[in-house]
């Protein structure tokens, strides 16, 4: 029952939730504690609505970051031609006046601040110009959240970490290094240690395959642990742009390659190389026993067809546009260090091992938090 | 008989959704200070979670069979419409009007499997939620699918003739009609969810169709958008202008909150709608997302708004009409603001 006046309650009960989090009280700590790393639960046992914001103010850097740069050739907090240019055609104009221009990366001064190394400028065009139009208007509104979770967290806000997205370098073993590389390679993607998802409209499309779903879920994940009610309807708001990112990037991958044998089939390979990342932070789910029911194993899927039961028939086609749960067709879910296993290739969790702080492909430095922040 | 009453009660739903179009234009000059439709309680005077997730049933009963019968020119199985055993509430099971809801016509392999997808992700979203709900779930309602033609012509300037199962074209429009509003619903509906609900885990089941709603409408938006630049003009692919004209009668039905849709390069007046742009060049932004040019970030709507949305009517205290002739299953049936 939530009556005016109990919904007023009901928000004070919520807002006790950490303390029940704390205590390992609830079934929902599991979802982002994991009961099987009791590491990870001492270092975020009393997290707060601002630990969680930041932890999404690392992922839209990154993301912003990249983006600006697939667009522009420029970070964020260095505006050119083009990004002032699309800035205003993306509606920059008296609303966003008091939008900083360039977008600044110190945030409220928490944590190291760090710089953007590797990526270029997309070579658009082998595909027509909507693929550019898509890079445009993506990198506006990524940088709007980095801006828009700053605001929010005011003094709380931590500043930009050391974020990497150069393409591969070619090399192998300890010689190869760049972020898209690095990750490629590990999916399995042929070529992969060279990976450039600035090469084309093709490679940008998977580059940015990479870190949306990671964002819907990111978010998806997040939701449930948020006290206050305005982030919780702010959080909404964003997962909803992620996943429309989302679709935008599976919907033209697969109009571009609708039988996935090659940027659709790429796809798969990057959900598989997510979904045991995702899989060895959270070992319950080997066992069927994961406090969250949506934390399931695999948890991503690529574009390529499946067949589904429509009305009692059996087999017909599907593409795979959404990133969800087959049977329930619920979107994934991940806790943060599900995440962090994914955005740093392995770094938070090995084996029985959970790092303090997570390093290595995108973060090489970690993420930037506050002392009780997921990082 | 029947045929009479159906031609009737088209007639007094389009009556009620043109009567009340005339009032927006006033109601939206006083709605420019309003809030960015962000969901507040509804003045019902109390609900419970499973009322919460029985609004999204209905919304999930019309989704899917839409999609259903574009798809395959069937609708759900019974055993997805029927009340649940156990049932003990007052609503009982509806009927579809068909209107011309048939299988989409010539569709290529690609666009079937698209069709394929969502009519199955919404079919399990129905399935999921009785599910969840177990006897509490209620029945389908009484859904009519041939209230896209009435709809089309409240449109400005009005479109006549429109059939969404005519060519995938139309298609999208008719699935651009309900995916963005789904979009909103959930974000409004999930803060009404309770601190139990939360632990009870339909918190994370509800952002998680949202997140499922947003795919789907990023996939609407992105191929209205990349059809129209293949195409090269909005003369040569007019559904990217009716669709804009679908989002201006959402908004102008959003009461509360129904200023005109954005369209980039805009002003800052909140809003609940961003029009599709055809950028001319590579440099020029699209506009899949539907959200706030301010922060970009998703627009939410309250259970009031929905149901002006899917009734056809922005009339404070209509309680039936457009894709619901006799209402929705639901204690929020009624608008009240």
């Amino acid at each position: 029952m939530a009556t005016q006046e109990t919904q007023i309650l009901d928000d004070i009960i919520v807002a006790g939730r950490r303390k029940m989090l704390a205590l390992g009280g609830s079934a929902l700590a599991g979802m982002v504690l994991g009961t099987a790393v009791p590491k990870a639960a001492a270092q975020s046992a009393t997290y707060s609505d601002s630990d969680i914001l930041n932890f999404a103010l690392n992922l839209e850097y990154l993301e912003a970051n990249f983006y600006y740069m697939a667009a522009f050739g420029t970070t964020i907090n260095v505006p050119n031609a083009a990004s002032m240019a699309a800035f205003i055609a993306a509606g920059g104009s008296s609303a966003q006046a008091a939008m900083p221009i360039p977008i600044t990366i110190t945030g409220g001064g928490v944590g190291t601040p760090g710089t953007v190394t590797g990526g270029s400028k997309v070579i658009f065009g082998a595909t027509g110009t909507a693929v550019q139009s898509y890079a445009t208007e993506t990198a506006i509104e990524e940088g709007k959240h980095v801006v828009l979770l700053q605001n929010a967290l005011g003094s709380l806000a931590v500043n930009q970490p050391a974020i990497n997205i150069a393409a591969g370098n070619g090399g192998t073993g300890t010689g190869l290094s760049g972020a898209f590389g690095i990750l490629a390679n590990a999916a399995g993607i042929p070529g992969g240690n060279a990976f450039s998802p600035y090469a084309s409209d093709q490679n940008f499309l998977v580059g940015a395959y990479v870190f949306e779903d990671v964002g819907v879920t990111a978010y998806h994940g997040a939701a449930s642990l948020i006290t206050m009610s305005a982030n919780l309807s702010a959080a909404a708001s964003i997962l909803a742009v992620e996943a429309y990112h989302a679709g935008l990037v599976r919907t033209t991958i697969n109009a571009l390659d609708p039988t996935a044998t090659t940027i659709g089939g790429y796809t798969q390979k990057i959900s598989s190389l997510r979904a045991s990342l995702a899989l060895a932070a959270s070992p319950t789910t080997l066992t069927g026993a994961a406090a969250n029911p949506y934390d399931t194993n695999p948890d991503d899927y690529g574009t390529p067809t499946t067949s589904v039961t429509l009305a009692g028939v059996t087999g017909n086609t599907a593409t795979q546009i959404t990133d969800a749960d087959r049977t329930n067709v619920i979107a994934f879910s991940r806790n943060t260090n599900q995440v962090l296993n994914i955005v740093t290739g392995g770094g938070k969790v090995n084996g029985t091992t959970v790092n303090p702080t997570a390093t290595g492909v995108f973060f090489p430095n970690g993420l930037n938090a506050g002392s009780n922040g997921f990082k | 008989m029947d045929k009479l009453d159906t031609v009737l009660k088209h007639a007094f739903s389009r009556r009620s959704f043109l009567a009340g179009a005339g009032s927006v234009a006033a109601a939206s000059m006083v709605a420019g200070c309003s809030n960015n439709g962000n969901s507040t309680a509804p003045t019902t005077s109390s609900y419970t979670d499973a009322d919460v997730l029985n609004f999204a049933l209905n919304l999930e009963y019309l989704e899917a069979q839409f999609y259903m019968y574009a798809a395959t020119g069937s609708g759900l199985p019974s055993s997805l419409t029927a009340a649940p055993s156990g049932y003990s509430g007052s609503y009982t099971q509806g009927t579809v009007t068909l209107g011309n809801a048939a299988k989409v016509a010539g569709l290529t392999p690609g666009q079937q499997q698209i069709l394929n997808e969502i009519a199955y992700e919404e079919q399990e979203h129905v399935a999921f939620l009785r599910a969840a709900l177990g006897p509490a779930a209620v029945p389908m309602p009484s859904i009519d699918l041939s209230f896209f033609g009435p709809l089309a012509l409240a449109l400005t300037p009005a479109v006549s003739g429109f059939n969404p199962f005519a060519s995938f074209d139309y298609f999208l429009l008719g699935a651009f009609i309900f995916e963005d509003v789904g979009v909103t619903a959930y974000s409004g509906a999930a803060p009404l969810i309770s601190a139990a609900g939360v632990a009870s885990g339909y918190l994370t089941a509800a952002a998680g169709i949202l997140a499922v709603e947003a795919y789907h409408a990023g996939y609407i938006r992105t191929t209205l958008t990349a059809r129209a630049i293949a195409a090269g003009s909005s003369t040569a692919y007019p559904y990217l202008g009716v669709a804009n004209e679908i989002s201006a009668l959402r908004a102008s039905l959003t009461v509360g909150n129904s200023g005109a849709p954005m369209t980039p390069p805009s002003s800052s007046t909140p809003t609940t709608e961003t029009n599709l742009t055809l950028p001319t060049s590579g440099t020029q932004p699209t506009a899949i997302v539907n959200a706030s040019q301010a922060n970009a970030t998703g627009y939410a709507r309250t259970v009031n708004q929905v149901h002006h949305i899917v009734y056809g009517s922005p009339t404070v205290g209509v309680a039936k009409g457009g894709f619901f002739p006799n209402g929705t299953n639901s204690i929020f049936s009624t608008t009240t603001a």
